[in-house]
Protein backbone atom coordinates (compact mmCIF):
# COMPACT_ATOMS: atom_id res chain seq x y z
CA UNK A 1 0.00 0.00 0.00
CA UNK A 2 1.53 3.68 -0.60
CA UNK A 3 0.17 6.18 1.48
CA UNK A 4 0.31 9.91 2.19
CA UNK A 5 3.97 9.82 2.92
CA UNK A 6 4.84 8.23 -0.44
CA UNK A 7 3.56 11.03 -2.32
CA UNK A 8 5.91 14.24 -3.33
CA UNK A 9 5.20 17.28 -4.69
CA UNK A 10 6.39 16.76 -8.21
CA UNK A 11 5.55 13.81 -8.65
CA UNK A 12 3.80 13.01 -12.10
CA UNK A 13 1.72 10.60 -13.26
CA UNK A 14 0.13 8.92 -16.09
CA UNK A 15 -3.57 7.92 -15.61
CA UNK A 16 -3.90 5.43 -18.69
CA UNK A 17 -6.32 5.97 -21.58
CA UNK A 18 -9.71 5.57 -22.27
CA UNK A 19 -11.58 5.93 -25.75
CA UNK A 20 -15.26 7.53 -25.66
CA UNK A 21 -18.18 6.32 -27.44
CA UNK A 22 -21.60 7.98 -29.00
CA UNK A 23 -23.08 5.63 -27.18
CA UNK A 24 -21.73 6.56 -23.63
CA UNK A 25 -22.22 10.48 -24.72
CA UNK A 26 -26.10 10.07 -25.51
CA UNK A 27 -26.34 8.01 -22.72
CA UNK A 28 -24.91 10.07 -20.43
CA UNK A 29 -26.48 13.28 -22.02
CA UNK A 30 -29.92 11.82 -21.32
CA UNK A 31 -29.97 11.13 -17.67
CA UNK A 32 -27.86 14.26 -16.65
CA UNK A 33 -26.81 16.74 -19.63
CA UNK A 34 -29.93 16.90 -22.05
CA UNK A 35 -28.64 19.58 -23.67
CA UNK A 36 -28.91 19.35 -27.95
CA UNK A 37 -25.41 18.97 -28.84
CA UNK A 38 -24.56 16.47 -26.34
CA UNK A 39 -28.16 14.18 -26.60
CA UNK A 40 -29.07 14.96 -30.70
CA UNK A 41 -26.81 14.26 -33.46
CA UNK A 42 -28.77 16.65 -36.35
CA UNK A 43 -29.21 19.31 -33.61
CA UNK A 44 -25.49 19.19 -32.80
CA UNK A 45 -24.60 19.70 -36.29
CA UNK A 46 -26.39 22.90 -36.71
CA UNK A 47 -24.90 23.64 -32.98
CA UNK A 48 -21.20 26.07 -32.50
CA UNK A 49 -19.85 22.59 -31.45
CA UNK A 50 -20.24 21.21 -35.48
CA UNK A 51 -21.13 17.98 -33.97
CA UNK A 52 -22.08 15.79 -31.14
CA UNK A 53 -19.68 17.09 -27.66
CA UNK A 54 -19.64 14.91 -24.53
CA UNK A 55 -20.61 16.91 -21.13
CA UNK A 56 -18.47 18.64 -19.57
CA UNK A 57 -19.49 16.53 -16.37
CA UNK A 58 -19.09 13.37 -18.51
CA UNK A 59 -15.50 14.48 -19.32
CA UNK A 60 -15.26 14.62 -15.39
CA UNK A 61 -16.79 11.10 -14.89
CA UNK A 62 -14.28 9.91 -17.30
CA UNK A 63 -11.23 11.48 -15.45
CA UNK A 64 -12.56 10.03 -12.10
CA UNK A 65 -12.67 6.52 -13.72
CA UNK A 66 -9.18 6.94 -14.75
CA UNK A 67 -7.87 8.17 -11.34
CA UNK A 68 -9.84 4.95 -9.90
CA UNK A 69 -7.96 2.63 -11.91
CA UNK A 70 -4.89 4.56 -11.19
CA UNK A 71 -5.07 4.30 -7.63
CA UNK A 72 -5.79 1.08 -7.78
CA UNK A 73 -2.77 -0.45 -10.05
CA UNK A 74 -0.99 2.22 -7.64
CA UNK A 75 -1.98 0.46 -4.37
CA UNK A 76 -2.99 4.64 -2.86
CA UNK A 77 -4.54 4.71 -0.13
CA UNK A 78 -6.91 7.24 -1.19
CA UNK A 79 -9.87 8.41 1.34
CA UNK A 80 -11.89 11.08 -1.14
CA UNK A 81 -12.00 14.71 -1.31
CA UNK A 82 -13.08 17.60 -0.40
CA UNK A 83 -13.08 19.92 -3.61
CA UNK A 84 -11.98 21.38 -6.76
CA UNK A 85 -10.48 24.01 -7.19
CA UNK A 86 -10.56 24.78 -10.65
CA UNK A 87 -12.20 22.97 -13.33
CA UNK A 88 -11.84 24.15 -17.42
CA UNK A 89 -13.81 22.26 -20.34
CA UNK A 90 -10.72 23.72 -22.73
CA UNK A 91 -12.01 22.34 -25.87
CA UNK A 92 -15.01 19.79 -27.09
CA UNK A 93 -14.39 15.96 -26.09
CA UNK A 94 -15.81 13.85 -29.01
CA UNK A 95 -17.22 10.40 -29.98
CA UNK A 96 -14.03 7.94 -31.15
CA UNK A 97 -11.71 10.57 -29.04
CA UNK A 98 -9.14 8.52 -26.94
CA UNK A 99 -8.52 10.14 -23.82
CA UNK A 100 -4.94 10.10 -21.82
CA UNK A 101 -4.35 11.83 -18.26
CA UNK A 102 -1.21 12.91 -16.98
CA UNK A 103 -0.93 14.56 -13.32
CA UNK A 104 0.95 16.72 -11.46
CA UNK A 105 1.37 16.90 -7.33
CA UNK A 106 1.72 20.29 -6.67
CA UNK A 107 1.29 20.65 -2.74
CA UNK A 108 0.98 18.75 -0.18
CA UNK A 109 0.13 18.76 3.75
CA UNK A 110 -0.86 17.32 6.76
CA UNK A 111 -4.23 17.20 8.57
CA UNK A 112 -4.07 18.85 12.55
CA UNK A 113 -7.37 16.73 13.00
CA UNK A 114 -7.11 13.49 11.31
CA UNK A 115 -4.68 10.99 10.28
CA UNK A 116 -4.85 11.92 6.72
CA UNK A 117 -2.83 13.80 4.52
CA UNK A 118 -3.80 16.02 1.71
CA UNK A 119 -2.40 16.32 -1.61
CA UNK A 120 -3.03 18.80 -4.14
CA UNK A 121 -3.24 17.33 -7.68
CA UNK A 122 -3.11 19.21 -11.32
CA UNK A 123 -4.66 16.45 -13.87
CA UNK A 124 -4.72 17.74 -17.77
CA UNK A 125 -6.61 15.61 -20.33
CA UNK A 126 -5.40 15.40 -24.08
CA UNK A 127 -6.94 14.12 -26.85
CA UNK A 128 -5.11 12.05 -29.32
CA UNK A 129 -4.19 14.80 -31.05
CA UNK A 130 -2.15 15.64 -27.94
CA UNK A 131 -5.05 19.00 -27.29
CA UNK A 132 -5.61 19.71 -23.74
CA UNK A 133 -9.21 19.16 -23.20
CA UNK A 134 -9.66 19.54 -19.60
CA UNK A 135 -7.32 20.75 -16.46
CA UNK A 136 -8.57 19.44 -13.10
CA UNK A 137 -6.74 21.42 -10.19
CA UNK A 138 -8.43 19.04 -6.83
CA UNK A 139 -7.50 17.98 -3.78
CA UNK A 140 -7.29 14.52 -2.42
CA UNK A 141 -7.12 12.80 1.08
CA UNK A 142 -4.71 9.80 1.74
CA UNK A 143 -4.45 7.76 4.50
CA UNK A 144 -1.18 8.14 6.32
CA UNK A 145 1.53 5.94 7.18
CA UNK A 146 1.31 3.93 10.44
CA UNK A 147 -1.72 5.82 11.66
CA UNK A 148 -4.90 3.62 12.42
CA UNK A 149 -7.43 4.29 9.44
CA UNK A 150 -9.22 6.99 9.80
CA UNK A 151 -12.47 6.42 12.13
CA UNK A 152 -16.13 7.31 10.85
CA UNK A 153 -16.25 11.20 10.95
CA UNK A 154 -18.07 12.58 13.77
CA UNK A 155 -20.05 14.35 10.93
CA UNK A 156 -21.99 11.41 9.30
CA UNK B 1 -35.18 38.70 -7.28
CA UNK B 2 -36.37 35.89 -10.12
CA UNK B 3 -34.30 36.31 -13.21
CA UNK B 4 -36.90 34.97 -14.83
CA UNK B 5 -39.57 37.19 -13.88
CA UNK B 6 -42.23 38.62 -16.56
CA UNK B 7 -39.69 38.04 -19.36
CA UNK B 8 -40.38 35.85 -22.30
CA UNK B 9 -37.78 34.90 -24.99
CA UNK B 10 -34.13 33.89 -23.99
CA UNK B 11 -32.49 35.52 -20.85
CA UNK B 12 -29.32 37.43 -22.68
CA UNK B 13 -26.32 38.75 -20.75
CA UNK B 14 -28.02 42.19 -20.31
CA UNK B 15 -30.97 40.56 -18.78
CA UNK B 16 -29.00 39.02 -15.97
CA UNK B 17 -28.12 40.70 -12.60
CA UNK B 18 -25.66 40.65 -9.81
CA UNK B 19 -27.63 38.94 -6.95
CA UNK B 20 -30.18 37.66 -8.96
CA UNK B 21 -31.43 34.34 -6.73
CA UNK B 22 -33.15 31.33 -7.33
CA UNK B 23 -34.44 28.25 -5.75
CA UNK B 24 -35.62 25.15 -7.59
CA UNK B 25 -35.39 21.37 -7.83
CA UNK B 26 -35.92 18.19 -6.43
CA UNK B 27 -33.62 15.38 -7.13
CA UNK B 28 -34.18 12.13 -5.16
CA UNK B 29 -31.44 10.46 -4.50
CA UNK B 30 -31.35 6.21 -4.56
CA UNK B 31 -29.02 3.61 -3.67
CA UNK B 32 -29.68 1.94 -7.03
CA UNK B 33 -28.34 5.05 -8.78
CA UNK B 34 -25.40 5.74 -6.65
CA UNK B 35 -23.97 2.18 -7.02
CA UNK B 36 -24.97 2.44 -10.70
CA UNK B 37 -22.81 5.86 -11.63
CA UNK B 38 -19.85 4.38 -9.18
CA UNK B 39 -19.72 0.86 -11.19
CA UNK B 40 -19.22 3.05 -13.90
CA UNK B 41 -16.79 5.87 -13.14
CA UNK B 42 -15.99 6.29 -9.76
CA UNK B 43 -15.73 2.54 -8.45
CA UNK B 44 -14.56 2.98 -4.52
CA UNK B 45 -15.84 0.58 -2.05
CA UNK B 46 -18.18 3.82 0.02
CA UNK B 47 -19.64 4.42 -3.67
CA UNK B 48 -20.33 0.62 -4.29
CA UNK B 49 -21.03 -1.73 -1.19
CA UNK B 50 -23.05 -1.32 1.73
CA UNK B 51 -21.32 -3.28 3.45
CA UNK B 52 -17.64 -1.78 2.98
CA UNK B 53 -19.75 1.46 3.54
CA UNK B 54 -20.27 0.83 7.07
CA UNK B 55 -16.56 -0.01 7.32
CA UNK B 56 -15.40 3.31 5.74
CA UNK B 57 -14.88 6.78 7.41
CA UNK B 58 -18.46 7.36 6.14
CA UNK B 59 -20.67 5.19 7.88
CA UNK B 60 -22.60 4.06 4.85
CA UNK B 61 -23.43 3.83 1.16
CA UNK B 62 -22.21 7.55 -0.13
CA UNK B 63 -22.93 9.01 -3.42
CA UNK B 64 -19.32 9.96 -6.17
CA UNK B 65 -19.00 13.70 -5.66
CA UNK B 66 -18.69 13.82 -8.96
CA UNK B 67 -22.44 12.37 -9.00
CA UNK B 68 -23.40 15.15 -6.39
CA UNK B 69 -22.05 17.19 -10.11
CA UNK B 70 -24.13 15.43 -12.14
CA UNK B 71 -27.20 15.75 -10.39
CA UNK B 72 -27.14 19.23 -10.13
CA UNK B 73 -26.03 19.90 -14.08
CA UNK B 74 -29.26 17.70 -14.57
CA UNK B 75 -31.38 20.38 -12.14
CA UNK B 76 -29.86 23.22 -14.31
CA UNK B 77 -31.38 21.57 -17.12
CA UNK B 78 -34.31 20.93 -15.82
CA UNK B 79 -34.76 24.80 -14.62
CA UNK B 80 -31.83 27.19 -15.98
CA UNK B 81 -30.74 26.27 -18.74
CA UNK B 82 -33.42 26.00 -21.31
CA UNK B 83 -34.25 29.76 -20.54
CA UNK B 84 -30.53 31.07 -20.94
CA UNK B 85 -29.15 32.08 -24.27
CA UNK B 86 -25.57 30.62 -23.05
CA UNK B 87 -23.27 29.05 -25.30
CA UNK B 88 -22.50 26.70 -22.75
CA UNK B 89 -19.76 27.34 -19.51
CA UNK B 90 -15.96 27.57 -19.09
CA UNK B 91 -15.72 25.59 -16.36
CA UNK B 92 -16.58 26.26 -12.59
CA UNK B 93 -13.91 27.11 -9.46
CA UNK B 94 -14.04 26.36 -5.76
CA UNK B 95 -16.09 23.21 -6.03
CA UNK B 96 -16.73 21.86 -2.10
CA UNK B 97 -17.82 18.67 -1.30
CA UNK B 98 -19.36 19.77 1.84
CA UNK B 99 -21.40 16.97 3.18
CA UNK B 100 -21.70 13.53 2.23
CA UNK B 101 -25.21 12.72 -0.46
CA UNK B 102 -26.91 9.40 0.83
CA UNK B 103 -29.57 6.88 -0.67
CA UNK B 104 -32.70 9.13 0.41
CA UNK B 105 -31.41 12.46 0.00
CA UNK B 106 -34.03 14.95 -1.72
CA UNK B 107 -31.72 17.86 -3.42
CA UNK B 108 -32.60 20.98 -4.31
CA UNK B 109 -29.89 23.95 -5.61
CA UNK B 110 -30.00 27.93 -4.56
CA UNK B 111 -28.75 30.19 -7.85
CA UNK B 112 -26.63 33.50 -7.02
CA UNK B 113 -24.98 35.34 -9.83
CA UNK B 114 -21.97 36.91 -8.25
CA UNK B 115 -20.28 38.48 -11.36
CA UNK B 116 -20.64 39.37 -14.69
CA UNK B 117 -18.46 40.99 -16.89
CA UNK B 118 -18.37 41.59 -21.36
CA UNK B 119 -16.04 39.63 -23.08
CA UNK B 120 -12.90 41.90 -24.38
CA UNK B 121 -11.69 39.64 -27.32
CA UNK B 122 -15.85 38.57 -28.20
CA UNK B 123 -18.26 41.30 -28.48
CA UNK B 124 -20.85 38.92 -28.94
CA UNK B 125 -20.09 37.33 -25.12
CA UNK B 126 -20.85 38.13 -21.06
CA UNK B 127 -19.11 36.00 -18.74
CA UNK B 128 -21.49 35.73 -16.08
CA UNK B 129 -19.92 33.73 -12.45
CA UNK B 130 -23.23 31.69 -10.74
CA UNK B 131 -22.40 30.39 -7.44
CA UNK B 132 -24.77 26.89 -7.12
CA UNK B 133 -25.39 25.57 -3.91
CA UNK B 134 -26.99 21.78 -3.59
CA UNK B 135 -28.76 20.56 -0.08
CA UNK B 136 -30.69 18.39 1.33
CA UNK B 137 -34.37 18.34 2.12
CA UNK B 138 -33.46 19.25 6.12
CA UNK B 139 -31.65 22.36 4.15
CA UNK B 140 -27.90 20.94 4.77
CA UNK B 141 -25.87 22.00 1.95
CA UNK B 142 -24.01 18.92 0.35
CA UNK B 143 -22.12 20.84 -2.37
CA UNK B 144 -21.17 24.34 -3.60
CA UNK B 145 -19.22 25.61 -6.68
CA UNK B 146 -19.01 28.72 -8.63
CA UNK B 147 -19.80 28.10 -12.34
CA UNK B 148 -18.79 30.21 -15.65
CA UNK B 149 -21.16 31.04 -18.12
CA UNK B 150 -20.86 32.56 -21.27
CA UNK B 151 -23.86 34.17 -22.20
CA UNK B 152 -24.93 35.63 -25.37
CA UNK B 153 -25.27 39.61 -26.00
CA UNK B 154 -29.04 40.99 -26.80
CA UNK B 155 -28.76 40.85 -30.30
Amino acid sequence: MKYWEDIKVGDTGDLGSYTVTEKEILAFAKKYDPQPFHLDREAAKRSIFGGLIASGWHSCAIMMRMSVEHMRREQLAGVGSPGIDSCRWLKPVRPGDTLTVRTEITESWRSKSRPIGFVRRRADMLNQHGEVVLTVVGVGMFERKGEPRPARRADT
Amino acid sequence: MNSSGGMSGPLYFEDVTVGDTERFGRYEVTREEIIEYARQFDPQPFHLDEEAAKASPFGGLIASGWHTGAMLIRMLNDHSIPRAATTGALGFDDLKWVKPVRPGDILSVETRVLEKAESRSRPEIGVVKVESRVSSQDGELKMSLVSIVLYRRRP
